[in-house]
């Protein structure tokens, strides 16, 4: 069977106590939490795995221990083209390790498996689960001045709707930001609010002159406790409009990639049709999403007529939208089961001609961009994400395609419709701004090719299956689909009365923001901001940043505005009155 | 140079709004337009709606019942306007919700009258509602008869009606033994 024979490699150095599998090609081994980090590394480093998604649970009520389950991508580590698996052996491979609650416990996977990092962080600060060894055990994602000793995500903690008291300002503990060593560099905060998609997120960057040589980053100040509210109060109706939420750009991935975790679950299949749909409205996401990012990678560099003539085709793709799904954004039509709204001809024969608009225009304004030199040079060079970085941390998205790695969800693991669709998975191999926005601009000519195809070979029939399926309580499977940013990774476990026991969403910028610190090395303080968009973050928003100058120890808080003109215009130096 | 020649090829991208109306496609969810002769405060808006934007409740004194819509919750996604079984809620092309510095303003709100049970005397629903299940009834074909039990029926509460059927199952026990 799949995956077999990774496990039988497994098994030659560690015992693995249990095998299970639901759905087919998602197969959850349970080893003991000391074998944790070996078990992970082997199928990582290995037999070519990347880690999805890392999710920490408190099944305390229903076998008496926490349980961790590290989701690993079974696809080839593809340093090389050869390194690759075949689409027969593809699989997720879930490592299930139970943490008793009197001793929560285990040895981090970290040490071995950087990717890790900030699941573990994580799993500290909601369920207070101890990875003995971890090099990096700050908080992650709670506020400095949220107490000790509550972990929200424990069942027992506390009511979603619990806000504790906030600390006063001056006793507000302060975040510990990491130091680089030696003498002479220059520290500068960027943030709180970020200056291409003004959203929360602190800075520090490091410097040497005008050049980083590190930075770290404090994120999460928009942290909403979604989680918390669906396991608490939602039943699976609302819980796909609540998904939507999690993001305002490509909050539909989520969506279906929420529903369709409850869906695999159960095992439940939805008529062709409705895949199809979910496909189009995906599809249309990330056209808008990619012109938004091509647009502002354009306007951060201070190349404004180009991003208004981008954000003027981006809003052919929003129409598509409205004609699809009733809404700007294709928000609010995906339920368990299929579909809400299905498509009429009338609106297909429109969509198609939108397509081609939009198809030719993307392709006119592109060439004019790449004519121009002074904003290709700005792009080249920049940010470059390092290959064995990027293998480390598991980045994904046009982030990591553009560091030459075939890594697209849609091809390693086709989900609803894509069986019948072709597509090119586009990969460049500079690894720079400019390889990543590369990406993008091949990405919207394909997704237009996609958009085109459901559109013709989408079968007739109903959009919605009957209901006969029942929720089984704590079955268990996670979702993926390609998010305009990269994988989004949702994982359900089905609780009682219809309701979900625990969800874990994983945006796709989540395994991008570890990676980031070694992108901004070796850049300037010019390209910091465009470093950033280039990644094109998921993060609900910053808008100072702070320079600390590494010889002299000064420190200097930049306004957004000062920030921004100098990225744009590269004239006078933020330092230069220090 | 090219960016500019394109700006002279596709000329002014913007529309004239606000000061003419924007056309939005058939199939557009806007603001959900209440009718409120329509509705029979049967709250199946309310149980559906995911964010909490409909609530249908008794009011402070507890003689009427209240449905409200505060369009500052309101995602746009016409759960409603499915589940509503009078049309009293559809969703329309409406998509200027904003309001001057007043939240207030974004809530609709229509008072209902209320029925009281037949047995009891305890009010359990609207009078609305009750003609409503009447006025189907009629459809149905049924005799005056079983018209007029079904309607004295419909007017007694859940927790009368719970009593009434406890009673029966006793009688029926008692009548075996
Ligand atoms: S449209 Fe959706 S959110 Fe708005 S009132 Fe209706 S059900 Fe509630
Ligand atoms: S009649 Fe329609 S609008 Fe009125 S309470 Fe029922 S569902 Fe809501």
């Amino acid at each position: 069977m799949k995956g077999d024979k990774f496990i039988n490699k497994l098994k030659e150095k560690i015992t693995v106590k249990d095998v299970s599998r639901m759905p087919e090609e998602q197969i959850t081994i349970t080893v003991d939490r000391a074998d944790l980090p070996e078990a992970v590394r082997m199928l990582y480093y290995d037999m070519g795995g990347w880690l999805s998604t890392m999710v920490p649970n408190d099944e305390r009520a229903i076998n008496g221990n926490y349980v961790l389950y590290y989701a690993i991508s079974m696809e080839g580590g593809k340093m090389t083209p050869e390194d690759e698996l075949p689409p027969e052996d593809k699989c997720w491979i879930t490592v299930k390790a139970y943490i008793p609650a009197h001793d929560p416990t285990y040895p981090s996977v970290t040490c071995k498996v950087p990717a890790a990092v900030w699941y573990e962080r994580e799993a500290y600060d909601m369920f207070g689960l101890v990875a003995v060894g971890l090099p990096d055990p700050r908080r992650l994602m709670l506020s400095d001045d949220w107490p000790d000793g509550l972990y929200p995500l424990r069942k027992d903690a506390m009511e979603y709707n619990y806000r504790p008291d906030p600390v006063d300002h001056a006793d507000e503990p302060d975040y510990d930001f990491m130091h680089p060593e030696g003498s002479g560099t220059l520290d500068i905060p960027l943030g709180p609010l970020h200056i291409t998609s003004d959203e929360p997120g602190h800075f520090r960057l490091y410097c040497d002159g005008d050049t980083i040589i590190d930075a770290d980053y404090r994120l999460f100040y928009q942290h909403r406790g979604m989680e918390k509210l669906a396991e608490n109060r939602m039943s699976y109706d609302q819980m796909a409009f609540l998904a939507e939420r999690v993001c305002g750009i490509c909050g539909y991935a989520h969506a279906t990639a929420c529903i369709e975790a409850a869906e695999r679950a159960i095992d439940m299949e939805i008529p062709r049709r409705a895949q199809a749909i979910r496909i189009i409205n995906q599809e249309i996401e990330r056209l808008h999403s990619h012109m938004l990012n091509i647009g502002l990678a354009c306007e951060v560099t201070g190349n404004i007529n180009a991003f208004m003539h981008i954000f003027r085709i981006r809003e052919y793709s929003m129409e598509l939208a409205q004609l699809v799904s009733g809404g700007r954004k294709t928000y609010g039509n995906v339920v368990v089961g299929g579909m809400r709204r299905d498509i009429s001809a009338k609106e297909t024969k429109r969509g198609l001609e939108l397509l081609d608009i939009m198809e030719t225009q993307i392709k006119e304004v592109w060439e004019a961009v790449m004519e121009d030199d002074s904003q290709v040079s700005r792009w080249k060079g920049v940010g470059i994400l390092d290959r064995q970085v990027a293998r480390d941390f598991s980045a994904v998205g046009p982030n990591i395609r553009g560091s030459g790695f075939k890594r697209d969800t849609r091809y390693d693991h086709p989900y609803d419709f894509h069986d019948a669709i072709d597509f090119k998975v586009i990969v460049e191999d500079g690894g720079d701004v400019f390889a990543r926005e590369t990406v993008r601009y091949g990405e919207l000519l394909q997704t237009i090719s996609i958009i085109r195809q459901c559109f013709e070979l989408m079968p007739s029939g109903s959009i919605v299956i009957n209901h006969s399926k029942r929720i089984i309580p704590n079955a268990f499977a996670l979702a993926n689909n390609e998010a305009p940013r990269g994988e989004n990774i949702h994982w359900i476990q089905h609780g009682n009365a219809h309701k979900v026991n625990r969800w874990r969403c994983r945006a796709a910028t989540y395994n991008n923001w570890p990676s980031l610190r070694y992108q901004f090395r070796g850049n300037t303080i010019a390209d910091a901001a465009l470093i950033v968009c280039s990644m094109d973050p998921c993060y609900s928003c910053t808008d100072r940043t702070t320079l600390i100058d590494v010889k002299t120890g000064k420190s200097k808080i930049l306004s957004h505005d000062e920030l921004k003109r100098y990225a744009q215009t590269l004239k006078n130096h933020p330092m230069k009155n220090m | 140079m090219k960016l500019l020649d394109m700006t002279l090829k596709y000329g002014n991208a913007t529309h004239d709004y606000p000061f003419s109306p924007y056309a939005v496609p058939e199939g557009f969810r806007g603001k959900p337009e209440y009718e409120y002769d329509l509705c029979i405060g049967c709250t199946a808006c309310a149980v559906a709606c995911p964010s909490n934007a409909m609530n249908v409740e008794l009011n402070e004194a507890k003689d009427k019942l209240v449905w409200e819509f505060d369009c500052g919750r309101c995602i746009y996604c016409g759960r409603c306007d499915e589940v509503c079984p009078t049309g009293a809620i559809r969703l329309g092309q409406n998509f200027e919700t904003a309001v001057r510095f007043n939240k207030e303003d974004l809530i609709e709100t229509g008072e209902l009258e209320l029925e009281h049970c037949l047995k009891c005397n305890k009010a359990f629903t609207t009078k609305k509602l009750i003609a409503y299940c009447v006025q189907n009834f009629l459809k149905v074909g049924w005799t005056q008869e079983v018209i007029d039990e079904k309607t004295k029926y419909i007017q007694t509460c859940p927790e009368c009606k719970k009593h009434d059927a406890a009673g029966l199952i006793t009688d029926y026990k008692g009548a075996r033994r």
